[in-house]
């Protein structure tokens, strides 16, 4: 079942903290993940499925799968100086991938992919411990063309079922965003306004608004990653998001957010 | 597509060259210790080769080049070379 569904940023300086960062941002941003974590302690979460996009790290132009599932016993990954690893929970990934195909949706899995640091920010400040076993998710996010919002929303739909109907207690969770636009001139200038449209519509509980995206709206606005946030829209329906925090620094939207759910 | 665009087949050994720079110690090491040789080593032309040594991101990107492989190959290089910068507070 479905127990939890959360987004939380992966800035890569939340982490690595240079210093030409805002510190109280930062710290503020700390304080929001730390939420996170204590939620994730009292939901005592079997698994987390966790979806994120790739930055072209578990994929490259090898093969540039839209929809992929990582299947192992456990995933590891490093960034800078951290060098992490996380148990994978196997049934639960290998049960995603089986009734997903059932479903339609051509899934690529994996049991050999390192694990982005788009996973490993957010599982950095919130994973509970000892550490729930994880089931990445991934969702092309940096290759054109990728999947579009519609079909994002529609496996976020197929996957709320299939958890639904499932024994495990599972958190969803999202990594990435808001508004950023690394390696373009656009770096300093997020649009932070689109952002904040956006959480005020997902406030409202109007995500369903969100599979009608375009693509090059995406691109626009610096939110390519918001189709990890779309999967989970489509798992969570018309829950109204509680957003922790929204901290705009100069170069991301900072957004942690959760969608209360009714089940416990 | 305004920012992140279709990478063209034309690019794809400077595409593979940033990605190793972003994702593989070894080779950012061996980048790092002869730039030219390991640039040889992903069979970079010329052309491609002079532009990743300049580090002219909008002539890495006019080639071909992915925007986040060119800007994530930098911050890794530069996490290596300028590690006292970061983890600042």
């Amino acid at each position: 079942m479905l127990v939890g569904a959360f987004a939380c940023a992966h800035t890569p300086q939340l982490l690595a903290r240079p210093e030409t960062e805002d510190r109280e941002l930062v710290l503020r941003v700390h304080a929001a993940f730390a939420r996170v974590k204590r939620r994730l302690e009292a939901l005592r979460p079997d698994a987390i499925a966790m979806i994120a996009g790739d930055h072209i790290e578990a994929f490259f132009l090898s093969a540039v799968p839209a929809l992929a599932v990582y299947v192992g016993t456990e995933c590891a990954g490093t960034f800078g100086r951290y060098r992490y690893r996380f148990p994978i929970h196997e049934p639960l990934a290998r049960a995603l991938v089986e009734a997903g195909i059932e479903r339609g949706f051509d899934l690529v899995y994996t049991q050999d992919a390192p694990l982005d640091y788009a996973f490993y920010v957010p599982l950095h400040f919130t994973m509970p411990e000892p550490s729930v076993p994880l089931v990445p998710l991934h969702v092309n996010v940096y290759l054109p063309p990728q999947p579009t919002p519609k079909r994002c929303y529609e496996w976020g739909r197929a996957l709320g079922e299939i958890l639904g109907s499932r024994s495990e207690r599972v958190v969803l969770m999202a990594s990435g965003g808001m508004s950023h636009f690394p390696g373009t001139d656009r770096y300093a200038s997020p649009e932070f306004d689109y952002d904040r449209r956006l959480l005020d519509l997902l406030s409202a509980g109007r995500s369903r608004e969100l599979a009608a995206v375009t693509a090059e709206e995406l691109d626009r606005a610096g939110n390519i990653e918001l189709r990890t946030w779309i999967t989970l829209l489509g798992a969570v329906g018309d829950a109204k998001a509680d957003v922790y925090c929204y901290e705009p620094s100069w170069h991301h939207g900072n957004a942690v957010v959760e969608w209360p759910l009714a089940v416990t | 597509m305004v920012h992140y665009r279709f990478p063209p087949a034309s690019a794809y050994r400077l595409n593979r060259c940033l990605f190793a720079l972003k994702s593989d110690d070894a080779f950012r090491s061996r980048f790092r210790a002869d730039a030219r040789a390991a640039m040889r080593e992903m069979g970079l032309d010329d052309a491609d080769a002079a532009a990743l040594l300049r580090g002219e991101r909008d002539a890495l990107v006019a080639r071909g080049a992915h925007p986040y492989l060119v800007f994530m190959a930098d911050l890794r290089l530069r996490m290596e070379r300028e590690a006292v910068t970061f983890e600042y507070f």
